[in-house]
């Protein structure tokens, strides 16, 4: 192996007024043209490693560090910034939020006028790494007209055009949906050969087939482990599932299997490394792990039945939702799943008095849910829960107690009933403790909670989920499922919106997809996965095991296919 | 397209250079402010709307539906001043009514026309300027050629990036608190309650947004070298001067043409 690139030794970087350092200790190597991943649940000090790489820890973000950095043979500690986004870039996770021009050739220009970059070599850089991410011929084009995978795509030509020797992907995709994913590490593949590259990602099954070597810190940042990703999952399984890090979708299913004595040996880490597995042991797929849960969707009223809705927004060229026909059975956990931009926000705004249907489209167990036909917001906040992506949005008091009594105060419910209601609620999310805290000085996670708990309390039957799992480790999801079930037996109807294809096959009963405001598939998902023309049409792709059970044999598909 | 914003058009009006337009429409402001009577900012309103449509190609709909709301908020403006005015200062009103304690009189009806559409002629320069400068443009050439400092200038053009962000984010914010059960509230101290609560949520997303863009520009350099390129770069042409002439010209030739007239002065 050459040189090292990056030489980071005894690094703990601590920020002020905090006792613990938000990364301790740390010591790892990266060689040049390696593709280094990073793992580590949230808040475990990934982006603030970083920044501290790139120089803006603690050049400009305020923070004590002790260790030495070595970036391409400098000391981060004594270079300038200058120095140092010479020869390093990131690509942020918030699309949004990482750019400071209108256009596309500007936002490229950007990085290159910093640098003082000679204007006659601009067009030249600009048009190569536009051409290099797919979006040649779009220099005019405003940045609020790319979608968002467009977005992280010039993010990431922003970054070329600089000519760095490393790119860090701090999280790139976790905005996008599947296809857009699979589409921008397709880009990373080509830039091994001449870039040093370092990944930090959740979700692995989309990129885990790019990487040389994996680094996993603690929650209290530190290393925990260093070395071939394969190794790592194997050796570490324990730890990896005790802090929440998602492995690849196969891993796991491989893992599964050498506990239950098959000898699987190498581990596979891609769809067609397991599919190898498959061939030369002769094993199971199993699909789920457990059987599927069939619930008896008795023929009764449908929790959503939607009959032919249309709506356009003011002053768009093309409707947004154009005759939609849905049906949602009671207590089924049902996902709804389409590229972005298809309606599916759009159509969850219908439920809930957002937008009004008319009269005749929109029945909620039965009830029209039109003001017209004499529907109130009160009674369809009874019986509809929703919840947005991003919690903040819908908190309204400054205590989390008061913030689950606020619906029955709203309603005068008599005030024991109402501190009774709230004990329950606050034990069932495991917010106790948090009474007194204020909405917005949670964690994420309990943030997530505490909206979902507001959306129960006046015993809503119907949850509406707004990419429940979006930023969400491995081990918040699987205890957001196990409530889900708890709900689902409880007779609530779970409507979710997602991109997460791994959730869908694991837990939904049922499956809509929207495209360009039309829904284009209902079924289950072992019927969805199977029509590939469909899947590419809504940007969709198929969760890991879904594939591997493809290219292994039709007998393990049926066996979800059947669960309808 | 929103209603008194940029709008697209490749006219000698959006060429023009956004420094030196910005001057021309300040000293005219400037120097309207000086009229007393309502011929001279109306005629200039009419000629400023005039060489809008006709010479930057903005249609008629766009000026008329960004202007007319405007015009009903001068009209309070206008029932005031009228009403108010100092007929002490007249030597021989021509009087036309009296309700109550108020008289009316020609003079006094010419000098709420002259505050009005005094009012509406700033209007005009600023819907001149705004419709036809491309914000990118403006933030590029104050830098350029107004020599502010070029953080200044990024600074202009990410707020103005954010503008529609917000505006949706609001939205969210509003529909999400539709679904707790939250109404619109009434009265002051409700509707102060229900301000508090939506600009909490809103400045938190604020905060976190500015931070993270800090971050992402300054991890492409912003700032860190002394030698900064520019990718466009705009200039002063001899056009721009012209232009900036022509403003002061045609404002010396109404202001020389409305005196020689005898229709300046408030009196008439």
């Amino acid at each position: 192996m050459s040189e090292p690139i990056i030489e980071v030794t005894g690094l703990t970087v601590r920020y002020p007024l905090r006792r613990r350092p938000a990364l301790q200790n740390l010591s790892f190597t990266v060689a040049q043209h390696e593709t280094l991943l990073i793992l580590g649940s949230s808040g475990c000090g990934k982006s603030t490693l970083a920044l501290t790489l790139n120089g803006l820890i603690p050049h400009d973000i305020e923070a004590e560090i002790s260790g030495s950095i070595k970036v391409a043979g400098v000391n981060a500690a004594t270079a300038s910034v200058e120095t140092l986004t010479r020869q390093i870039g990131v690509v942020f996770q918030d699309a949004e939020a990482q750019f400071c021009t209108l256009n596309v050739a500007d936002e490229v220009a950007f990085g290159l006028e910093n640098l003082g970059i000679p204007r006659s070599e601009m067009d030249e850089r600009i048009h190569r790494a536009l051409a290099q991410v797919g979006l040649a011929g779009m220099e005019q084009r405003a940045l609020r007209r790319l979608s968002g995978g467009e977005k992280q795509r010039l993010a990431l030509a922003a970054l070329l055009a600089m000519k760095p020797k490393i790119i860090i992907l701090d999280e790139p995709t976790a905005n996008l949906d599947p296809a857009a994913t699979t589409a921008f590490f397709r880009l990373i593949a080509p830039l091994r050969q001449e870039q040093t590259i370092l990944i930090i990602e959740h979700k692995l099954d989309a990129c885990i087939h790019l990487v040389d070597r994996a680094l996993v810190l603690t929650p209290e940042g530190t290393l925990l482990a260093e070395g071939a990703p394969r190794e790592i999952f194997r050796q570490e399984e324990a730890r990896l599932q005790e802090y929440g890090i998602w492995i690849p979708q196969v891993t796991e299913w491989a893992l599964a299997l050498r506990r239950a004595g098959h000898d699987i040996q190498p581990l596979p880490l891609t769809v067609q490394e397991a599919a190898e597995t498959v061939r030369r042991l002769d094993i199971p797929v199993p699909l789920r792990s457990q059987p599927p849960r069939r619930p008896a969707f008795a023929a009764t009223v449908p929790a959503v039945k939607i009959d032919g809705l249309n709506f356009t927004y003011p002053k768009a060229d093309r409707p947004a939702l154009h005759d939609v026909h849905l049906t949602v059975p009671k207590s089924s956990l049902f996902a709804l799943l389409g590229p972005n931009g298809s309606g599916k926000s759009t159509l969850g705004a219908h439920l809930i008095g957002i937008h009004q249907p008319a009269p005749g489209k929109v029945f909620i167990f039965g009830q029209d849910a039109s003001a017209a036909a004499g529907m109130t917001l009160a009674r369809l906040t009874e019986m509809v829960g929703y919840v947005f992506q991003n919690p903040e949005h819908q908190f309204v008091a400054d205590t989390v107690y008061d913030e689950l009594a606020y619906s029955l105060e709203v309603r005068k419910e008599p005030e024991e009933r109402v501190r009774k209601r709230v004990q329950e609620l606050l034990a069932d999310f495991q917010l106790e403790l948090l009474a007194r805290a204020n909405p917005f000085t949670l964690s994420q996670g309990q943030k997530r909670r505490l909206s979902v708990a507001t959306m129960l309390t006046v015993g809503q039957k119907l949850l509406v989920l707004d990419e429940p799992t979006f930023g969400q480790d491995r081990r918040t999801t699987e205890r957001m499922i196990a409530r889900w079930r708890r709900l689902q037996n409880q007779g609530v109807t779970i409507l979710f919106i997602t991109h997460d294809m791994r959730l869908v096959l694991e837990v939904a009963d049922a499956v809509a997809v929207l495209a360009a405001g039309q829904v284009i598939f209902q079924g289950t998902p072992g019927q969805l996965y199977e029509q590939e023309d469909l899947l590419q049409q809504a940007n969709l792709v198929p969760p890991p095991l879904f594939r591997l059970a493809k290219i292994a044999g039709r007998s393990a598909l049926t066996a979800i296919a059947s669960r309808a | 397209m929103g209603l008194f914003s940029y709008y697209e058009e490749d006219s000698f009006l959006h060429r023009l250079n956004p420094s030196i337009k910005l001057l021309a429409v300040f000293l005219a402001v400037l120097i309207l402010t000086f009229a007393q009577d309502p011929y001279t900012p109306g005629l200039f309103l009419s000629l400023t709307l005039l060489t809008l449509w006709w010479v930057g190609r903005i249609p008629a709909k766009v000026i008329l539906r960004s202007t007319w709301p405007l015009v009903l908020l001068t009209i309070p403006f206008f029932i005031f001043n009228t009403l108010y005015f100092d007929l002490g200062k007249v030597m021989q009103p021509h009087i036309w009514f009296s309700i109550g304690p108020w008289t009316v009189a020609r003079e006094s009806a010419m000098a709420g026309l002259a505050l009005s559409l005094r009012i509406l002629a700033f209007i005009g320069c600023s819907l001149f300027f705004v419709t036809t400068t491309a914000p990118s443009d403006f933030a590029l050439s104050l830098i350029q050629q107004a020599h502010i400092p070029y953080r200044f200038g990024y600074a202009i053009l990410v707020a103005y990036r954010f503008i529609p962000l917000w505006t949706e984010e609001l939205a969210t914010i509003q529909a999400a608190h539709k679904v707790r059960g939250v109404g619109e509230r009434s009265g002051l101290r409700g509707k102060l309650q229900q301000f508090r609560r939506y600009a909490i949520p809103l400045l938190a997303s604020a905060i976190r947004k500015s931070e993270r863009v800090a971050i992402a520009m300054d991890s492409k350099a912003f700032g860190a070298t002394t030698q900064r390129t520019y990718y466009r770069e705009l200039h002063v042409r001899r056009t721009d001067y012209a232009f900036l002439a022509a403003t002061l010209l045609t404002l010396a030739i109404i202001f020389y043409f409305f005196a020689r007239v005898g229709l300046t002065g408030s009196a008439g």
